[in-house]
């Protein structure tokens, strides 16, 4: 990316043409080109980016990110998903399985992005300009106005199978940018699967409009490659009635920042938002969560654990904002660090903004070491320290897993988290 | 079903509170005084500065600090990244000084104080003159140690205008005045200490303040002392367009105790009015200090015109091993108020707490917190919020914890609690958890709730009036927070939360 | 079978000693318990036994089937047949009861060179144990003592206990905050496990206690010692005249 905070107007001119012949997406790459004009991209100096420091999302140059020696094998297999598969942001059409499934379209925003009109007109962009009102995000505009790659899904029935993306690495220094869109029609249903360490970086949009009584289900699993970076974003918008819940694990990688930003627009809907992360050493994460609550009797969860140790660190930034006639909102947020030993740190900033009067909401945030006492009650049982270390850790995450409702897929991520410790014991 | 035994009331509310929402009107200190007033010119600038030193008499060391301060204001910009909302301040439309014509030979004791000033104070409830106790008389005839003594340094405008039980406070070392006066008589101590808690550059307010601070008052606790009585100031703002800029030092010495009383009122004026104050409050090995205050500056009339612009910078540091220090403060009025009383627990062991009562009613906009910066081992800090809003107000908790690698086994808790009454109104919560080492522990727990339905409905239908429910209602919900006050602001903190809330329901 | 030589223990935070030379021999099938007025060591006479940290040993040793555990970690304590049921057992979110149980339990036959126990023996054996002290399904399935009650709580001290079959018990203060009717259901449990191998030490305050688990020995300590040794008959004598006769006696 090569945008400064003070770019000339003849470098804009020169970055806008690049957006233009871009048939139907057109006018939201342009619009999303002049939002970023106006922001620059992030600094360390912006209050949103306090905590993380942007300059290797920003950079020219992208950091090399050695790869992992083998691919992470197929995670979600148990479930049987329809797999699709990106190599460092290409589409590999050998890997993948046909987009064969009823109740839903698949098409890839590389063969359609030239075409003069397309249902996802209306979409593109449009979750992701609203994100941008309360506060700019840059790097989701910069997303919108250049990717090429993504896949544009339209649900219109309930759909059994869940959708499996997978993001392989193969290039050291690949820099990727992907954006997803995806229309979930009234009563429809879709879980969807994201698995793997897409790029060297990576930059990434979801967008997501779940309609009346629709419900999406996601979990994902960032690949756990030591040395990527990648900042994702999840934009939703939930009407009448409707469901979304999304889980996020987060293994390693020097620096994540996974921001969400849900609209809950429609009376009754809810949305869930969780993630458990682990990390060690270099690793940097943060989680940046905004729920807006903009219709009655609504619902949101933010369910966010990490753990740190060698000196990782966690930042979360969370917030509930709960608009005038907005009433009987139920919000409900929290953070928790557990931090293994001295040198890591967490960092977080869990905000309420409340219009309206008829609420309950509410936020908790604590960090600390692992529980003494628990430890010795389990230890005098006869359980060795580093599996009674592991017993409270995997405790301590559990309210963050069982977010999801699905047992075998919380099978996977519970597998996942415990790999991960036995590892590093 | 009997409404009866079955529905509770929330703690906290006790014959006295209902007596006490009775007796109340709307903003009761809002009359002004006719006293002939000395103004310096408008605006601020050297000449301003030099001339607010001269009327002091300060010595040429004072005079510079100040200077250093306006130079580095005028480079400074005002925050904007509090939740407030409020039109430019024209600086220099402002008086900076102002002092009635009959301070200009300083009184020599408090009975050659002009009368009309000492009768403003009455008025206030503040008994100046019968050295007697400060406010709430009623509760102190419970208190078994027989009456208890508050000695009470009041500042007018820019000008303190008397202390009292100065000999009293002299007998135990206690030293007990007004800064003005400080600096001449003890300038070592303030040389020492002045800006070495807050510093000069701190904030854009806290600088204007070093540059233009026109009195406030001084507290030195020497070592091993107990305070013998509670010290209070009471500020007020009378001169239309006047800004009042005070400044107040507090030193614990090692091993000494003292409790410190803030009051302040103002008159309506239909103009808005700015208010900058700095506290500095030093806390050495094994010394506690107590700092309360009611802030009850005119709010603003119900349609938002007027009141008081706070923004004030209070900061206490903890620097010896197990200082403790503790603020509470109730926040009732003020169209704006920016403030953050904060700890530096600097040695290890200390302690910092902060309670805080914050309403915002109709158009009033309150951006209030703490700061716990954790440096030392073992320590230790307590924060409890409350935050009620009403009407169209909007009123945010800030708050940061930063626990520093080197503050090993250190403990915060922090409970902040919204309450809205009323569909128009907003509360916020932004704190900022810094954690840097991992044998701290940190627990932050938040909620909003509108004011419970079933409590109001329970003392209706027990005669009370709405208003006089939801006052009663919201006392039980502050309960903790008033339970940390000396018991003379409790009884004049609860009159308030009701006075506050007139208007809200309905 | 456990046996305790003049142990003098202080706490590590501040220079106060606690234990001042306690001598105790447990021996196998024998019941002893302790009684003692509140801050005669009791409780870290327990700690001290099964390893909790923040306690100095600053002279004695502690034998168990002749090996020293003092310098053990509390697992492999545990592993040699130790247990210690808490006077306030600890909750722990986001442990299951049974995942808890199972793994204590393997881990101890681990480390005795013993297979794993099977799933479904497990849980046949955890049914069956269960049942005797009233535990229902559903405590086995929540986490570790959340949202137990007191009664609960210890019941589930007592299961854990029962499935871990140590060699050596000690009960601290497993009566208090027990009504009569649990204070039964308790004492069945661990009369139940009442066998010629297995060695108990009772901490209580109260003598009610004894009354259902009938000791064989019975020390009356204070100020960090063992002041005197008797029969049960000693129990009722505290039960009848207090403690303070004694502690004059003992003066």
């Amino acid at each position: 990316m090569e945008l400064s905070k003070h770019n000339n107007d003849a470098e804009l001119e020169i970055k806008k043409s690049t957006v233009l012949n871009s048939g139907w997406s057109a006018k939201a790459r342009i619009d999303a080109f002049e939002r970023l004009a106006k922001s620059g991209l992030p600094t360390v100096r912006d209050e949103y980016w306090k905590y993380t420091n942007p300059k290797t999302l920003t950079n020219k140059i992208v950091e090399k990110a050695s790869l992992l020696p083998e691919h992470e094998s197929d995670i979600f297999k148990s479930v049987s998903p329809l797999k699709i598969v990106f190599v460092d942001g290409k589409f590999s059409p050998e890997k993948s399985d046909e987009f064969i499934l009823s109740g839903l379209s698949i098409e890839r925003l590389d063969t359609i992005k030239k075409l003069d009109l397309h249902w996802a007109k209306e979409l593109y962009g449009r979750y992701e300009k609203l994100g941008q009102l309360s506060v700019s995000r840059p790097l989701a505009a910069y997303n919108t106005a250049y990717a090429n790659e993504g896949l544009i899904i339209h649900v219109t029935d309930r759909v059994e199978c869940p959708i499996n993306i997978i993001y392989e690495h193969e290039d050291e220094y690949s820099d990727v940018i992907l954006h997803h869109v995806i229309k979930i029609d009234s009563n429809a249903e879709l879980t969807l699967l994201e698995s793997g360490a897409a790029a060297a970086r990576l930059n990434q949009v979801l967008e997501v409009e779940v309609n009346e009584d629709a419900k999406f289900n996601h979990i994902r699993v960032l690949g756990r490659d030591h040395e990527r970076r990648a900042a994702t974003h999840i934009f939703g918008e939930l009407s009448r009635g409707s469901t979304l819940k999304s889980f996020t694990l987060t293994v390693n990688g020097i620096l994540t920042r996974n921001e969400c930003f849900l609209n809950i627009a429609g009376d009754d809907a809810m949305a869930h938002i969780s993630g458990a992360c682990v990390g060690d050493g270099d690793f940097h994460h943060d989680d940046t969560v905004f729920v807006t609550h903009d219709a009655v009797g609504s619902e949101s969860r933010q369910v966010f654990k990490k753990v740190l140790r060698n000196g990782a660190t966690g930042v979360f930034q969370g917030k509930i904002l709960v608009k005038p006639d907005a009433q009987k909102t139920d919000g409900y947020q929290i953070s928790q660090s557990l931090l293994l030993d001295e040198d890591s740190q967490f960092l977080a900033k869990p905000e309420l903004e409340i219009y309206a009067d008829d609420v309950a909401c509410s936020h908790g945030s604590t960090s600390g070491a692992i529980d003494e006492d628990a430890l010795f009650y389990l230890t005098s049982r006869g359980i060795s320290k580093p599996v009674a270390i592991d017993m409270l850790t995997m405790a301590f995450l559990a309210e963050a897993v069982d977010e999801i409702d699905n047992y075998n897929l919380k099978d996977v991520i519970l597998e996942l988290l415990s790999g991960w410790l036995e590892r590093r014991r | 079903m009997e409404a009866g035994d079955t529905l509770q009331v929330k703690d906290g509310v006790d014959q006295e509170t209902i007596d006490a929402v009775k007796e109340v009107s709307t903003y009761k200190y809002g009359w002004d005084t006719d006293i002939e007033m000395e103004y310096a010119p408008k605006g601020v600038n050297e000449d301003i500065v030099k001339l607010i030193s001269e009327k002091n008499s300060e010595p040429e060391w004072m005079t510079s600090w100040r200077l250093e301060a306006l130079e580095r204001w005028k480079k400074m910009t005002e925050p904007k990244w509090a939740m407030v909302d409020y039109p430019e301040i024209d600086f220099q439309d402002q008086y900076y000084y102002a002092r009635p014509k009959s301070m200009v030979e300083k009184p020599k004791s408090l009975d050659e104080v002009d009368p009309k000033l000492l009768a403003t104070y009455e008025k206030l409830g503040i008994p100046l003159k019968e050295q007697m106790i400060l406010a709430g008389v009623e509760g102190a005839a419970d208190k078994p140690d027989g009456e208890r003594k508050v000695a009470v340094d009041a500042v007018f405008d820019s000008v303190s205008v008397g202390t009292t039980f100065k000999s009293e406070l002299k007998k135990a070392g206690v030293i007990f005045c007004s800064i003005s006066e400080a600096i001449k008589e003890h300038p070592d101590l303030v040389k020492k200490y002045l800006g070495s808690v807050v510093p000069v550059s701190d904030n854009f307010y806290a600088t204007l303040n070093s540059a233009v601070f026109s009195d406030g008052s001084f507290v030195y606790i020497p070592p091993g002392v107990k305070c013998p009585m509670e010290l209070s100031t009471y500020f007020r703002i009378n001169a239309e367009n006047t800004g009042q800029f005070e400044r107040t030092l507090i030193i614990a010495d090692k091993g000494s105790y003292v409790s410190y009383l803030e009051g302040c009122t103002a008159p309506k004026r239909d103009t808005a009015q700015l208010h900058a104050a700095v506290v500095e409050i030093v806390v050495e090995e094994d010394a506690e200090v107590k700092y309360s205050t009611v802030q009850n500056w005119f709010p603003g009339d119900e349609n938002g015109n007027g009141g008081i612009y706070n923004f004030v910078t209070k900061r206490a540091d903890c620097r010896g091993d197990r200082a403790k220090v503790m603020w509470t403060q109730v926040e009732t009025g003020s169209a704006v108020t920016w403030k953050y009383p904060s700890c530096i627990l600097r040695g290890d062991e200390s302690q910092g707490e902060f309670y805080s009562i914050a309403i915002a009613n109709n158009h009033q906009q309150a951006d209030t917190g703490t700061k716990m910066l954790h440096l030392g081992k073992n320590t230790k800090s307590r924060i409890v919020s409350k935050g009620i809003s009403a009407g169209v107000a909007q009123n945010t908790y800030r708050g940061q914890v930063n626990m520093h690698p080197r503050a090993k086994n250190s403990r915060n808790y922090t409970q902040c609690d919204s309450l809205l009454i009323g569909d128009k109104c907003g509360a916020h919560t932004v704190p900022y958890i810094e954690v840097k080492n991992n044998s701290s522990r940190v627990e932050h727990e938040a909620t909003t709730s509108k004011v419970d339905d079933d409590q109001l409905f329970y003392c209706r239908q027990r005669g009370m009036g709405e208003e006089e429910a939801v006052a009663l209602v919201v006392n039980g919900f502050c309960k903790d927070v008033l339970q940390a006050l000396p018991m003379e602001f409790a009884m004049e903190a609860q009159q308030l939360v009701a006075i506050s809330l007139e208007g809200s329901v309905g | 079978m456990l046996k305790i030589n003049n142990l003098h223990v202080s706490l590590e935070d501040e220079d106060k000693e606690i234990l001042k030379g306690v001598d105790l021999t447990v021996d196998a099938g024998t019941v002893h318990a302790i009684m003692g007025p509140n801050g005669s060591g009791k409780s870290t006479l327990s700690y001290v036994l099964s390893g909790k940290e923040g306690y100095n040993v600053t002279d004695g040793s502690v034998e168990l089937n002749g090996d020293n555990i003092m310098d053990l970690e509390p697992e492999e304590r545990a592993a040699l047949g130790l247990f210690l049921a808490f006077q306030y057992p600890i909750e722990i979110p986001g442990v299951g009861n049974m995942t808890f149980l199972r793994t204590a339990l393997n881990a101890q036959r681990k480390a005795r060179g013993e297979d794993e126990i099977s799933a479904t023996d497990f849980l046949r054996l955890v049914r069956e144990k269960a049942a005797t002290l009233k535990i229902d399904s559903d405590m086995l399935k929540r986490p570790v003592n959340v949202g137990f009650s007191g009664g609960e709580k210890k019941r589930n001290e007592i299961l854990q206990m029962a499935m871990l079959e140590p060699k050596i018990c000690i009960l601290d203060e497993t009566d208090s905050g027990l009504d009569v009717d649990a204070m039964k259901l308790v004492a069945n449990g661990v009369n139940a496990l009442r066998n010629e191998g297995r060695g108990f030490l009772v901490i209580t305050h109260y003598q009610r206690l004894l009354d259902h688990i009938k000791p064989d020995v019975v020390h009356i300590m204070a100020d960090g010692k063992i002041i005197k040794s008797g029969g049960p008959e000693l129990a009722l004598e505290v039960e009848n005249n207090g403690y303070s006769d004694l502690l004059d006696e003992a003066s």
